[in-house]
């Protein structure tokens, strides 16, 4: 039996909640690192859900050039906190507001 | 003498320069296709020495064997003069038929047009600003003048600039202004359309403005110099408008669409005189403002605050003559044989008036000057005159079609140009020698008296440009005395040497005009022939003062001609001055400066025949009235003022010191005259209103006090409280919304990331209300 498209769209909006909350409530930059991939992964099921909603294939093209995308995006965002801590001596994000005010 | 052979080792420097023209003549090129080298020399070097001497500043070798540019620059300025030369050459050798290539195009405008096929960019003729050659014998010989007066006083500058210390270090700034300079004139001359001649103009402008402003240390200088550049300002504003008013009538400023029918405008419309004829007078103001004629004339003397050679460049060589090319150019508006626009009298009577004017007061004012080159500037503006009177006369015979008197009369006022050009610099250049070894004695002897070891001490009560302080100089400097000699007979017009050949030209055709219908040309007649008379005054009054009686300074003693590079201008002007003016005469120059014969010949006679007929013209003149002119000028020049002159200020050199046989019969004939005292003349008030130059300078200081200042002051409290006070209010506003909105930029990332998706979210909200 297939899964109801809008069930998964539930769970997109379940993770994106997730995913949101915790980027703006947690301080360890991994963790909001982390939080940001879930809600991409959240946007990806919502393509996944329009795919089989429609019954076409461009829904599914979509998400596999958005995880490839992702990945490279992970790459960065690592990059950017290893000098982060390099410099900073710190990943919490309550440290690094040196552009304040 | 060791010493001065390695001086000339430098002149090896400029060989190779001097050796690019002969190169491209023996390729068989045309000179005309190569006329663009006679303003990019001057101008890269222009930049070449500028930076180069801020680079090396102080270098030894910049600064003994290049002589802190000034052989770069001699080089550049030997290049220009070789190439026009060649041109001039090639012009004279073809009887005025030469191919003038196509112009530079420098800007292209596209024009768009509307028609039934909607709109489209033309593409018939060439649209913008071209820049070309144009050469008749008026711009041929102007460019002689300049390019070999430029090269000179160059070589001049270079031993007058390089041996006086206070000028250590800073020549480079000299040497790069005047080749700047230069190159404006050049421009200027070979320039084909209004708009061109405009911008080397105003080149030229900014040049004399940095060179008379080159001690800028001396309030003096600095305030002569704000003073040419404002006061010329005044007559250029006017040549603009002027420009712009020829731009309308006729659609384009160049000389060939102008010059090709200027009775017929833009479209084919006719011109009306009276239009014209206001154009013509703007730009005769700008010419006014350049060469220093009355009412504009006030900044001309102080001008003598810049170094000599900056003054001999100034005042003979080149920019005074750009009022006198702009007024020349203008004949072709006014030949009624020639396509010109009748109904254009005043314009030539206005022109000879201002002339006429200028040239009797200058020559007042030089009578009770005591500063050497002071003399001169009064006596440049005087001269300059008589070359706007004739061009007057000429622009009056012109426009009354009488094409003939008019054509002689131009072509003397513009061999005036050429002989007063090549005396005057000479002139200047022996003042410059005397200053110059005056002062070099001065500092030498101060210095050795051990009074001071101050560079320039005792300036303040020592001013080695003052007459007063000089005489019995003819045994000291006997090559300056000997210029001096000519340059001066040549201004005074002495018969058969120089001005003399032109002078006369301008003086009789005058006269004609007043003789043949033109009664307003009297003033400027009669003006003329007292201001001969003054001319011979004034001229012998300098060299008497200067070079005859004994001493009247013990320092005269120490002068010697010492400075290399000084004496061979000098040698070569002296030469042209005394055997050019009849030369060129006998070649027939003024009829080849109006254009009316296109070569310099004999016109196949033999030189015997061409002597005779000349001197029957010059003194003989078949008109009975003119004969009667002709001989008082040349009682008034030639006997009268010299011998009062004589009598005042002429004596024997002291005993047992004698000058060279050249100048030693000036001094021994000037004693012979007896003594006269004028000392009660001297303290006169006529003679206190000259000294003060007729008050002009204090009735423009105080018409622009009561009038212009006031304004200003107000324009100044408008800027600082109204406009100013607009945009300060917008900025202090702008200050303290800022930092308000500082606050909310918290530097943390995770607010950023709560205002993102508040913000998403309200973009969601409105979206869907807008759907809804």
């Amino acid at each position: 039996m297939m899964i109801e498209a809008s069930w998964i769209a539930g769970l997109g909006v379940i993770l994106f909640g997730i995913g949101l909350i915790g980027a703006f409530s947690r301080k360890n930059a991994i963790v909001v690192l982390m939080c940001i991939e879930v809600m991409l992964n959240a946007a990806n099921l919502n393509f996944v859900a329009g795919a089989l909603h429609h019954g076409s294939v461009d829904g599914w093209v979509f998400t596999a050039v958005a995880i490839a995308i992702a990945a490279a995006e992970v790459a960065i965002g690592l990059a950017i906190l290893l000098s982060l801590y390099s410099t900073q001596e710190t990943i919490s994000l309550d440290e690094a507001n040196l552009l304040r005010n | 003498m060791g010493k001065n052979k390695q001086e000339w080792d430098r002149l090896l420097y400029i060989v190779p320069f001097l050796l690019v023209v002969p190169y491209l003549y023996s390729t068989g090129a045309h000179s005309t296709d190569y006329a663009w080298i006679i303003i990019a020399a001057p101008l890269v070097f222009f930049a070449v020495i500028a930076i180069a001497g801020q680079i090396w500043n102080g270098n030894e070798t910049w600064v003994n064997r290049l002589k802190e540019g000034g052989v770069l620059g001699l080089g550049a300025l030997g290049m220009s003069l070789s190439a026009a030369l060649w041109m001039i050459y090639e012009y004279l050798d073809h009887h005025g038929h030469i191919e003038v290539g196509e112009p530079w195009s420098w800007l292209t405008f596209d024009i768009l047009t509307y028609d039934s096929e909607g709109w489209s960019i033309a593409t018939t003729g060439f649209h913008g600003i071209g820049f070309g050659i144009y050469l008749d014998p008026l711009s041929i010989m102007l460019l002689f003048v300049a390019t070999f007066l430029c090269f000179l006083i160059c070589w001049f500058a270079i031993g007058y600039m390089t041996t006086d210390q206070i000028n250590d270090n800073s020549n480079h700034r000299f040497f790069a202004e005047f080749v700047l300079f230069s190159m404006g004139m050049f421009g200027m001359v070979l320039a084909d359309n209004f708009l061109w001649l405009f911008i080397f103009w105003e080149i030229m402008g900014l040049c004399s403005y940095l060179l008379i402003g080159f001690y800028y240390w001396k309030e003096s200088a600095a305030y002569a110099a704000k003073k040419a550049f404002l006061t010329t300002r005044v007559g250029d504003v006017f040549l603009m408008i002027g420009l712009l008013m020829l731009y309308d009538i006729y659609g384009s400023l160049d000389f060939a669409v102008v010059f090709d029918d200027p009775s017929t405008g833009v479209g084919g419309a006719v011109v009306e005189a009276a239009t014209l004829q206001t154009a013509l007078l703007m730009l005769f103001i700008g010419a006014v403002g350049k060469s220093a004629q009355f009412p504009l004339h006030v900044w001309l003397p102080d001008a003598m605050e810049g170094p000599t050679p900056v003054s001999a460049l100034i005042h003979a060589a080149t920019m005074v003559n750009a009022g006198l090319y702009l007024v020349a150019r203008m004949v072709p508006f006014v030949d009624v044989a020639h396509h010109g626009v009748a109904g254009m009298e005043d314009l030539g009577l206005i022109v000879a008036w201002i002339g006429g004017i200028t040239a009797f007061m200058a020559a007042s004012i030089a009578f009770v000057q005591n500063d050497i080159k002071k003399v001169l500037a009064y006596s440049t503006m005087s001269q300059l005159a008589y070359i706007f009177t004739g061009l007057g006369a000429a622009l009056w015979f012109f426009n009354t079609d009488n094409h003939h008197a008019g054509a002689i009369v131009f072509g003397g006022a513009l061999f005036h140009l050429f002989n007063h050009a090549m005396a005057k610099g000479m002139l200047f250049m022996a003042s410059g020698s005397v200053i110059h070894e005056v002062h070099h004695a001065h500092s030498h002897l101060s210095w050795s008296h051990g009074e001071t070891n101050h560079d320039h001490g005792g300036h303040h009560n020592f001013d080695p440009q003052d007459m007063r302080n000089m005489g019995g100089l003819a045994s000291k400097l006997p090559v300056t005395a000997i210029a001096m000699m000519f340059g001066s007979m040549s201004i005074i017009g002495i018969p058969l040497i120089g001005g003399f050949w032109s002078k006369e030209v301008i003086i009789s055709k005058t006269w004609y005009a007043y003789f043949h219908g033109g009664e307003a040309l009297l003033g400027p007649a009669i003006l003329l022939l007292a201001t001969a008379g003054m001319t011979g005054f004034y001229m012998s009054r300098m060299w008497f003062m200067t070079f005859a009686g004994e001493p009247k300074h013990e320092l005269i003693d120490h002068v010697h001609e010492v400075t290399p590079w000084i004496k061979t201008p000098l040698v070569i002007l002296s030469i042209i001055t005394v055997i050019g003016g009849f030369g060129l005469a006998l070649y027939g120059a003024i009829d080849w400066l109006s254009g009316d014969s296109t070569h310099l010949s004999m016109h196949g006679h033999t030189l015997i025949d061409q002597i005779v007929h000349e001197l029957e013209h010059a003194f003989l003149p078949e008109d009975l009235q003119l004969r009667y002119v002709g001989w008082a000028t040349i009682a008034l020049s030639f006997v009268l003022g010299p011998i009062m002159a004589a009598r005042i200020y002429g004596g024997s050199l002291r005993n047992g010191e004698k000058a060279t046989p050249l100048v030693h019969w000036l001094t021994y004939l000037s004693s012979r005259f007896g003594s006269q005292n004028v000392d009660e003349l001297a303290n006169s008030q006529l003679a206190e209103a000259l000294q003060n130059r007729l008050y002009f300078d204090d009735l423009y200081e105080g018409v622009l006090a009561r009038t212009i200042v006031p304004f200003a002051n107000f324009a100044a409290w408008f800027d600082k409280n109204v406009i100013d006070g607009v945009i300060k209010q917008i900025e202090s506003n702008s200050v303290l919304g800022s930092v308000q909105i500082r606050r909310i930029t918290t530097g943390s990332a995770r607010d950023y990331i709560l205002m993102a998706a508040v913000g998403a979210l309200c973009i969601f909200a409105l979206i869907w209300g807008v759907g809804a």
